[in-house]
Protein backbone atom coordinates (compact mmCIF):
# COMPACT_ATOMS: atom_id res chain seq x y z
CA UNK A 1 0.00 0.00 0.00
CA UNK A 2 2.63 2.51 0.98
CA UNK A 3 4.64 1.46 -2.44
CA UNK A 4 1.63 1.95 -4.09
CA UNK A 5 0.97 5.55 -2.55
CA UNK A 6 4.83 6.42 -3.26
CA UNK A 7 4.15 5.75 -6.78
CA UNK A 8 1.54 8.56 -6.79
CA UNK A 9 -1.35 5.99 -6.96
CA UNK A 10 -4.57 6.80 -4.79
CA UNK A 11 -4.39 4.73 -1.81
CA UNK A 12 -6.26 4.71 1.54
CA UNK A 13 -6.40 1.70 4.17
CA UNK A 14 -9.67 0.65 5.82
CA UNK A 15 -9.87 0.73 9.38
CA UNK A 16 -12.46 0.21 12.46
CA UNK A 17 -12.44 1.92 15.09
CA UNK A 18 -9.51 0.61 17.53
CA UNK A 19 -7.08 -0.09 15.27
CA UNK A 20 -6.48 3.66 13.94
CA UNK A 21 -3.27 4.11 16.02
CA UNK A 22 -2.02 0.98 14.73
CA UNK A 23 -2.75 2.36 11.01
CA UNK A 24 -1.04 5.52 11.90
CA UNK A 25 2.23 4.05 13.53
CA UNK A 26 2.55 1.65 10.26
CA UNK A 27 1.45 4.76 7.80
CA UNK A 28 4.84 6.07 9.61
CA UNK A 29 6.44 3.45 9.66
CA UNK A 30 6.20 2.72 5.79
CA UNK A 31 7.06 6.29 4.80
CA UNK A 32 3.74 7.68 3.73
CA UNK A 33 2.96 9.89 7.27
CA UNK A 34 -0.15 11.12 5.22
CA UNK A 35 -2.03 8.10 3.84
CA UNK A 36 -5.58 8.20 4.14
CA UNK A 37 -7.69 5.99 6.50
CA UNK A 38 -11.26 5.64 6.18
CA UNK A 39 -12.84 4.48 9.18
CA UNK A 40 -16.00 1.70 9.27
CA UNK A 41 -17.42 0.73 12.26
CA UNK A 42 -15.97 -1.80 14.40
CA UNK A 43 -16.16 -4.99 14.32
CA UNK A 44 -15.47 -6.52 11.30
CA UNK A 45 -15.54 -9.58 12.39
CA UNK A 46 -18.06 -11.84 13.49
CA UNK A 47 -20.83 -9.97 11.65
CA UNK A 48 -23.45 -11.04 8.99
CA UNK A 49 -23.08 -10.71 5.36
CA UNK A 50 -26.09 -7.33 5.52
CA UNK A 51 -23.52 -5.78 8.02
CA UNK A 52 -20.55 -6.38 5.96
CA UNK A 53 -22.32 -4.85 3.22
CA UNK A 54 -23.36 -1.86 5.08
CA UNK A 55 -19.31 -1.73 6.45
CA UNK A 56 -18.75 -1.44 2.27
CA UNK A 57 -20.80 1.34 2.00
CA UNK A 58 -19.72 3.94 4.91
CA UNK A 59 -16.47 3.14 2.87
CA UNK A 60 -17.22 3.38 -0.79
CA UNK A 61 -18.38 7.38 -0.37
CA UNK A 62 -15.24 8.11 1.28
CA UNK A 63 -13.33 6.27 -1.10
CA UNK A 64 -14.86 8.05 -4.11
CA UNK A 65 -14.53 11.27 -1.95
CA UNK A 66 -10.77 10.78 -2.25
CA UNK A 67 -10.43 9.74 -5.52
CA UNK A 68 -12.12 13.16 -6.83
CA UNK A 69 -10.41 14.98 -4.74
CA UNK A 70 -7.32 13.91 -6.35
CA UNK A 71 -8.64 14.39 -9.62
CA UNK A 72 -8.74 18.52 -8.95
CA UNK B 1 34.01 -4.50 18.11
CA UNK B 2 32.98 -0.41 18.63
CA UNK B 3 33.57 2.11 20.58
CA UNK B 4 30.60 2.55 22.84
CA UNK B 5 31.63 6.28 23.75
CA UNK B 6 31.10 7.30 20.28
CA UNK B 7 28.20 5.61 19.83
CA UNK B 8 26.93 7.08 22.62
CA UNK B 9 27.27 10.17 21.69
CA UNK B 10 24.54 9.95 18.40
CA UNK B 11 21.67 11.81 19.31
CA UNK B 12 19.07 9.98 20.94
CA UNK B 13 21.49 7.05 21.91
CA UNK B 14 21.07 7.95 25.46
CA UNK B 15 19.99 10.04 28.20
CA UNK B 16 21.04 11.50 31.51
CA UNK B 17 19.68 11.47 34.36
CA UNK B 18 20.98 11.01 38.10
CA UNK B 19 20.76 7.19 38.36
CA UNK B 20 18.59 6.88 41.05
CA UNK B 21 16.49 3.23 40.58
CA UNK B 22 13.40 4.38 41.23
CA UNK B 23 13.83 7.96 39.40
CA UNK B 24 14.78 6.27 36.49
CA UNK B 25 12.36 3.26 36.69
CA UNK B 26 9.76 6.23 37.17
CA UNK B 27 11.13 8.08 33.93
CA UNK B 28 10.90 4.06 32.04
CA UNK B 29 7.37 4.02 33.08
CA UNK B 30 6.61 7.71 31.79
CA UNK B 31 7.99 7.06 28.80
CA UNK B 32 6.36 3.83 28.46
CA UNK B 33 9.33 1.54 27.98
CA UNK B 34 8.82 -1.76 29.43
CA UNK B 35 6.74 -4.77 30.40
CA UNK B 36 5.25 -2.25 33.43
CA UNK B 37 7.56 -4.60 35.87
CA UNK B 38 10.48 -3.00 37.44
CA UNK B 39 13.86 -1.92 34.94
CA UNK B 40 17.42 -2.66 35.56
CA UNK B 41 18.85 0.87 34.91
CA UNK B 42 20.70 0.62 31.20
CA UNK B 43 23.25 2.77 32.59
CA UNK B 44 26.49 2.62 29.95
CA UNK B 45 29.02 0.72 32.34
CA UNK B 46 26.15 -2.48 32.22
CA UNK B 47 25.69 -1.62 28.98
CA UNK B 48 28.58 -1.89 27.93
CA UNK B 49 29.30 -4.89 30.49
CA UNK B 50 26.47 -6.21 28.11
CA UNK B 51 28.60 -6.25 25.04
CA UNK B 52 31.56 -7.77 26.18
CA UNK B 53 30.51 -11.32 24.91
CA UNK B 54 29.43 -9.65 21.30
CA UNK B 55 31.70 -9.98 18.35
CA UNK B 56 30.28 -7.59 15.63
CA UNK B 57 30.32 -3.70 15.73
CA UNK B 58 27.50 -2.54 18.06
CA UNK B 59 25.65 -0.38 15.32
CA UNK B 60 25.44 -3.22 12.92
CA UNK B 61 21.63 -4.17 12.09
CA UNK B 62 21.07 -8.32 13.60
CA UNK B 63 17.28 -7.73 12.09
CA UNK B 64 14.49 -5.75 11.66
CA UNK B 65 11.49 -5.93 14.24
CA UNK B 66 8.06 -5.61 13.23
CA UNK B 67 5.76 -3.94 13.78
CA UNK B 68 7.66 -0.34 13.63
CA UNK B 69 10.26 -2.40 11.64
CA UNK B 70 13.37 -0.62 14.34
CA UNK B 71 16.56 -1.82 13.62
CA UNK B 72 17.91 -4.41 16.51
CA UNK B 73 21.58 -3.04 16.79
CA UNK B 74 23.88 -5.14 19.66
CA UNK B 75 23.37 -1.30 21.32
CA UNK B 76 19.55 -1.47 21.27
CA UNK B 77 19.84 -4.94 22.11
CA UNK B 78 21.89 -4.69 24.95
CA UNK B 79 20.33 -1.79 26.41
CA UNK B 80 16.81 -4.71 26.50
CA UNK B 81 18.90 -7.25 27.75
CA UNK B 82 20.47 -4.98 30.70
CA UNK B 83 16.40 -3.67 31.57
CA UNK B 84 15.40 -7.46 31.73
CA UNK B 85 18.07 -8.39 34.13
CA UNK B 86 20.04 -10.63 31.85
CA UNK B 87 23.95 -11.44 32.16
CA UNK B 88 26.72 -10.54 29.74
CA UNK B 89 26.92 -14.02 28.53
CA UNK B 90 22.97 -14.55 27.47
CA UNK B 91 23.73 -12.06 24.71
CA UNK B 92 24.89 -14.12 22.08
CA UNK B 93 21.66 -16.05 22.70
CA UNK B 94 20.01 -12.66 22.47
CA UNK B 95 21.67 -11.72 18.95
CA UNK B 96 20.59 -15.50 17.76
CA UNK B 97 16.97 -14.93 18.61
CA UNK B 98 16.36 -11.75 16.99
CA UNK B 99 17.58 -12.67 13.59
CA UNK B 100 15.61 -16.21 13.84
CA UNK B 101 12.58 -13.86 14.94
CA UNK B 102 13.28 -11.28 11.95
CA UNK B 103 13.29 -14.16 9.32
CA UNK B 104 10.36 -13.32 6.49
CA UNK B 105 8.95 -16.55 6.96
CA UNK B 106 8.55 -15.96 11.05
CA UNK B 107 5.71 -13.33 9.95
CA UNK B 108 6.47 -11.39 12.87
CA UNK B 109 4.70 -8.43 11.78
CA UNK B 110 1.80 -10.82 12.27
CA UNK B 111 2.75 -12.56 15.85
CA UNK B 112 2.96 -9.07 17.34
CA UNK B 113 0.31 -6.88 15.77
CA UNK B 114 -2.64 -9.57 15.54
CA UNK B 115 -5.64 -9.79 18.39
CA UNK B 116 -4.64 -13.38 18.99
CA UNK B 117 -2.57 -14.44 22.31
CA UNK B 118 0.48 -15.23 20.85
CA UNK B 119 3.83 -14.64 21.76
CA UNK B 120 7.30 -15.40 20.88
CA UNK B 121 8.47 -19.04 22.16
CA UNK B 122 11.75 -19.82 22.08
CA UNK B 123 13.03 -23.45 22.36
CA UNK B 124 16.90 -23.68 22.89
CA UNK B 125 18.73 -27.11 22.70
CA UNK B 126 22.43 -27.92 22.51
CA UNK B 127 25.17 -27.80 24.88
CA UNK B 128 24.40 -23.90 24.90
CA UNK B 129 21.20 -24.98 27.22
CA UNK B 130 23.69 -26.29 30.04
CA UNK B 131 26.33 -23.45 29.42
CA UNK B 132 23.83 -20.89 30.35
CA UNK B 133 22.00 -23.37 33.34
CA UNK B 134 19.22 -22.77 31.59
CA UNK B 135 15.95 -25.18 32.84
CA UNK B 136 14.09 -27.84 30.91
CA UNK B 137 12.76 -29.79 33.62
CA UNK B 138 10.42 -28.81 36.55
CA UNK B 139 8.94 -25.86 35.63
CA UNK B 140 10.95 -24.94 32.41
CA UNK B 141 8.06 -22.75 32.11
CA UNK B 142 8.51 -20.51 34.93
CA UNK B 143 9.18 -19.52 37.56
CA UNK B 144 12.58 -19.70 39.00
CA UNK B 145 14.71 -20.04 36.55
CA UNK B 146 16.97 -16.65 35.92
CA UNK B 147 18.46 -17.97 31.61
CA UNK B 148 14.55 -18.63 30.87
CA UNK B 149 12.92 -15.52 32.88
CA UNK B 150 15.74 -12.49 31.69
CA UNK B 151 16.26 -14.03 28.43
CA UNK B 152 12.94 -14.15 27.32
CA UNK B 153 12.02 -11.28 28.71
CA UNK B 154 14.63 -9.46 27.03
CA UNK B 155 13.25 -10.75 24.00
CA UNK B 156 9.75 -8.85 24.75
CA UNK B 157 11.15 -5.45 25.54
CA UNK B 158 13.13 -5.65 22.31
CA UNK B 159 9.53 -6.15 20.51
CA UNK B 160 8.44 -3.36 23.12
CA UNK B 161 10.90 -0.43 22.59
CA UNK B 162 12.83 -1.59 19.02
CA UNK B 163 9.90 -3.29 17.26
CA UNK B 164 7.01 -0.88 18.82
CA UNK B 165 4.53 -3.99 19.28
CA UNK B 166 3.30 -1.79 22.33
CA UNK B 167 0.05 -2.29 23.51
CA UNK B 168 -3.13 -0.69 21.43
CA UNK B 169 -0.90 0.69 19.25
CA UNK B 170 1.51 -1.89 17.78
CA UNK B 171 -0.11 -4.61 19.68
CA UNK B 172 -3.68 -4.93 19.10
CA UNK B 173 -4.22 -8.45 21.35
CA UNK B 174 -7.26 -8.54 22.55
CA UNK B 175 -6.39 -9.37 26.27
CA UNK B 176 -2.59 -10.53 25.73
CA UNK B 177 -0.83 -13.26 27.39
CA UNK B 178 1.25 -14.03 31.02
CA UNK B 179 3.49 -15.99 28.17
CA UNK B 180 4.63 -11.98 26.93
CA UNK B 181 6.47 -11.25 29.91
CA UNK B 182 8.85 -14.53 29.14
CA UNK B 183 8.40 -17.72 26.78
CA UNK B 184 11.41 -19.06 26.92
CA UNK B 185 12.75 -22.68 27.81
CA UNK B 186 14.92 -25.40 26.45
CA UNK B 187 14.67 -29.15 25.21
CA UNK B 188 14.86 -31.63 27.90
CA UNK B 189 17.30 -34.07 25.84
CA UNK B 190 19.08 -36.30 28.96
CA UNK B 191 15.15 -37.51 29.22
CA UNK B 192 14.06 -37.40 25.59
CA UNK B 193 13.66 -41.00 24.01
CA UNK B 194 13.96 -39.60 20.71
CA UNK B 195 16.30 -37.42 18.56
CA UNK B 196 15.91 -34.12 20.01
CA UNK B 197 14.44 -30.92 17.67
CA UNK B 198 17.73 -29.62 16.50
CA UNK B 199 18.66 -32.88 15.40
CA UNK B 200 15.51 -34.54 13.87
CA UNK B 201 16.04 -30.63 11.96
CA UNK B 202 19.67 -32.02 10.67
CA UNK B 203 21.91 -30.54 13.13
CA UNK B 204 24.65 -32.22 14.84
CA UNK B 205 23.87 -32.89 18.37
CA UNK B 206 26.57 -30.62 19.58
CA UNK B 207 25.74 -27.70 17.61
CA UNK B 208 23.54 -25.23 20.22
CA UNK B 209 20.36 -23.63 18.33
CA UNK B 210 17.33 -21.64 18.68
CA UNK B 211 13.84 -22.67 17.23
CA UNK B 212 11.06 -19.90 17.50
CA UNK B 213 7.71 -20.23 17.75
CA UNK B 214 5.07 -17.07 17.31
CA UNK B 215 2.89 -19.41 20.31
CA UNK B 216 0.08 -19.53 22.66
CA UNK B 217 0.71 -20.40 26.07
CA UNK B 218 1.00 -24.20 26.59
CA UNK B 219 -2.95 -26.28 26.66
CA UNK B 220 -2.19 -28.81 29.11
CA UNK B 221 -2.18 -33.00 28.43
CA UNK B 222 -3.41 -34.38 32.12
CA UNK B 223 -3.24 -38.57 31.83
CA UNK B 224 -2.49 -40.10 34.37
CA UNK B 225 -4.41 -43.05 33.52
CA UNK B 226 -2.94 -44.47 30.35
CA UNK B 227 -0.35 -47.21 30.83
CA UNK B 228 0.19 -47.64 26.87
CA UNK B 229 1.58 -45.03 24.54
CA UNK B 230 -1.26 -45.31 22.48
CA UNK B 231 -3.71 -44.10 25.64
CA UNK B 232 -1.21 -41.45 25.40
CA UNK B 233 -1.52 -40.19 22.04
CA UNK B 234 -5.28 -40.60 22.59
CA UNK B 235 -4.89 -38.20 25.44
CA UNK B 236 -3.18 -35.81 23.23
CA UNK B 237 -5.22 -36.21 20.32
CA UNK B 238 -8.36 -35.22 21.86
CA UNK B 239 -6.64 -32.04 23.62
CA UNK B 240 -5.34 -30.71 19.81
CA UNK B 241 -8.58 -31.22 18.90
CA UNK B 242 -10.32 -28.13 18.99
CA UNK B 243 -12.55 -25.65 17.16
CA UNK B 244 -10.95 -22.38 19.26
CA UNK B 245 -7.09 -22.36 17.98
CA UNK B 246 -5.76 -21.19 15.04
CA UNK B 247 -3.92 -24.52 13.84
CA UNK B 248 -7.15 -25.96 12.22
CA UNK B 249 -7.69 -22.70 10.40
CA UNK B 250 -3.81 -22.45 8.83
CA UNK B 251 -1.00 -24.65 7.95
CA UNK B 252 1.36 -23.60 9.91
CA UNK B 253 2.20 -26.65 12.91
CA UNK B 254 1.42 -26.89 16.08
CA UNK B 255 3.95 -28.27 18.41
CA UNK B 256 3.89 -30.76 20.95
CA UNK B 257 5.37 -31.01 24.13
CA UNK B 258 5.78 -34.43 25.50
CA UNK B 259 6.54 -34.39 29.22
CA UNK B 260 9.35 -37.29 29.84
CA UNK B 261 7.07 -39.71 31.41
CA UNK B 262 4.58 -39.61 28.46
CA UNK B 263 6.99 -39.31 25.76
CA UNK B 264 8.84 -42.90 27.67
CA UNK B 265 5.73 -44.75 27.51
CA UNK B 266 5.13 -43.44 23.83
CA UNK B 267 8.57 -44.44 22.86
CA UNK B 268 8.44 -47.74 24.53
CA UNK B 269 5.09 -49.09 23.13
CA UNK B 270 7.75 -48.52 19.85
CA UNK B 271 6.17 -44.97 18.46
CA UNK B 272 8.64 -43.04 16.71
CA UNK B 273 8.67 -39.08 16.70
CA UNK B 274 7.26 -39.55 12.99
CA UNK B 275 4.74 -42.37 13.60
CA UNK B 276 3.36 -39.90 16.53
CA UNK B 277 3.11 -37.01 14.14
CA UNK B 278 1.26 -38.80 11.97
CA UNK B 279 -1.03 -40.54 15.17
CA UNK B 280 -2.22 -37.03 16.00
CA UNK B 281 -2.33 -36.00 12.21
CA UNK B 282 -5.21 -38.83 11.91
CA UNK B 283 -7.11 -38.47 15.11
CA UNK B 284 -6.73 -34.84 16.17
CA UNK B 285 -9.92 -33.95 14.38
CA UNK B 286 -12.68 -32.15 14.59
CA UNK B 287 -16.02 -32.89 13.45
CA UNK B 288 -17.63 -30.59 10.64
CA UNK B 289 -20.51 -29.66 12.85
CA UNK B 290 -18.97 -28.89 16.27
CA UNK B 291 -18.18 -25.66 14.31
CA UNK B 292 -20.89 -22.96 13.98
CA UNK B 293 -22.53 -22.90 10.39
CA UNK B 294 -20.57 -19.34 9.87
CA UNK B 295 -17.47 -20.85 10.28
CA UNK B 296 -18.21 -24.11 8.05
CA UNK B 297 -19.55 -21.62 5.62
CA UNK B 298 -16.75 -18.95 5.44
CA UNK B 299 -13.53 -20.77 6.63
CA UNK B 300 -13.72 -24.57 6.22
CA UNK B 301 -15.66 -24.74 3.24
CA UNK B 302 -14.25 -22.19 1.97
CA UNK B 303 -10.25 -20.77 2.90
CA UNK B 304 -7.47 -22.30 0.46
CA UNK B 305 -5.80 -23.84 3.24
CA UNK B 306 -8.55 -26.61 3.23
CA UNK B 307 -8.05 -26.88 -0.58
CA UNK B 308 -12.18 -27.73 -1.27
CA UNK B 309 -11.55 -30.87 0.23
CA UNK B 310 -14.72 -29.83 2.73
CA UNK B 311 -17.02 -28.02 0.30
CA UNK B 312 -19.85 -30.28 0.04
CA UNK B 313 -18.67 -32.27 3.19
CA UNK B 314 -21.23 -32.94 5.52
CA UNK B 315 -21.80 -32.56 9.55
CA UNK B 316 -20.04 -36.21 10.36
CA UNK B 317 -16.18 -35.46 8.20
CA UNK B 318 -13.51 -35.00 10.18
CA UNK B 319 -10.96 -31.81 10.14
CA UNK B 320 -7.69 -32.15 10.48
CA UNK B 321 -5.63 -29.89 12.75
CA UNK B 322 -2.29 -30.78 11.10
CA UNK B 323 -2.24 -30.35 7.08
CA UNK B 324 -0.22 -33.12 6.67
CA UNK B 325 1.03 -36.30 8.62
CA UNK B 326 4.96 -34.27 9.08
CA UNK B 327 3.36 -30.88 10.03
CA UNK B 328 4.09 -30.76 13.25
CA UNK B 329 7.09 -29.97 15.70
CA UNK B 330 7.09 -32.49 19.04
CA UNK B 331 9.69 -31.82 22.02
CA UNK B 332 10.10 -32.99 25.38
CA UNK B 333 10.51 -30.73 28.03
CA UNK B 334 9.50 -30.87 32.09
CA UNK B 335 10.32 -33.19 35.25
CA UNK B 336 8.37 -35.79 36.87
CA UNK B 337 4.43 -35.87 36.60
CA UNK B 338 2.02 -37.40 34.00
CA UNK B 339 1.31 -33.91 32.11
CA UNK B 340 2.34 -33.09 28.58
CA UNK B 341 1.10 -29.96 26.30
CA UNK B 342 -0.47 -28.79 22.93
CA UNK B 343 0.79 -25.54 22.10
CA UNK B 344 -1.13 -23.32 19.33
CA UNK B 345 0.53 -20.80 17.28
CA UNK B 346 -0.94 -18.08 15.55
CA UNK B 347 -1.02 -20.43 12.22
CA UNK B 348 0.28 -18.21 9.70
CA UNK B 349 3.84 -18.21 11.29
CA UNK B 350 6.45 -20.90 10.56
CA UNK B 351 8.95 -21.81 13.52
CA UNK B 352 12.58 -20.69 12.65
CA UNK B 353 15.47 -22.18 13.77
CA UNK B 354 19.00 -21.00 13.41
CA UNK B 355 22.25 -22.57 14.71
CA UNK B 356 24.60 -20.55 16.99
CA UNK B 357 27.28 -19.16 15.10
CA UNK B 358 30.25 -16.63 15.14
CA UNK B 359 29.70 -13.44 12.57
CA UNK B 360 32.27 -15.36 10.43
CA UNK B 361 30.06 -18.18 9.71
CA UNK B 362 32.10 -20.94 11.82
CA UNK B 363 29.36 -22.89 14.66
CA UNK B 364 30.55 -21.53 18.26
CA UNK B 365 30.89 -24.62 20.95
CA UNK B 366 30.71 -21.93 23.59
CA UNK B 367 29.65 -18.58 24.39
CA UNK B 368 32.86 -17.52 25.69
CA UNK B 369 33.71 -17.69 21.54
CA UNK B 370 31.81 -14.45 21.63
CA UNK B 371 33.65 -13.03 24.55
CA UNK B 372 36.09 -9.80 23.35
CA UNK B 373 39.64 -11.02 24.53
Amino acid sequence: MAELRKRGLVTAVIYSGPFLKLGKAQARTFGVPELPLLEITHPLGGISIDDVRARSEQAAPQFAALIKENLK
Amino acid sequence: MSNLKDLMLVPGAGLETDGDFDKVNALCMEKGWGDGLPLVPPTAQRVEQMLTYCDRPYDEIIGLVAPRYGAATPLRLAANAVMAGCLPEHFPLLMLTIEALCDETFNLYGVNATTHPCSTLMIVNGPLAKELKMNWGHNAFGPGNQANATIGRAIRLAMLNIGGAIPATGDMATFGSPAKYTFCVAENEAENPWEPLHVELGFAADVSTVTVYGAESPHNVNDHESNTGLGVLKMTAGTVAMTGANNVYFDGPPLLIFGPEHASMVARDGYSKADVKKYIYEHARVRLDAFSDENIDRRIRQWPVFKGEFTEAGPDRMVPVMKSAENAHLVVIGGAGKHSAYVPTFGATQPITRALKLRNGTFAKSVEEFRQK
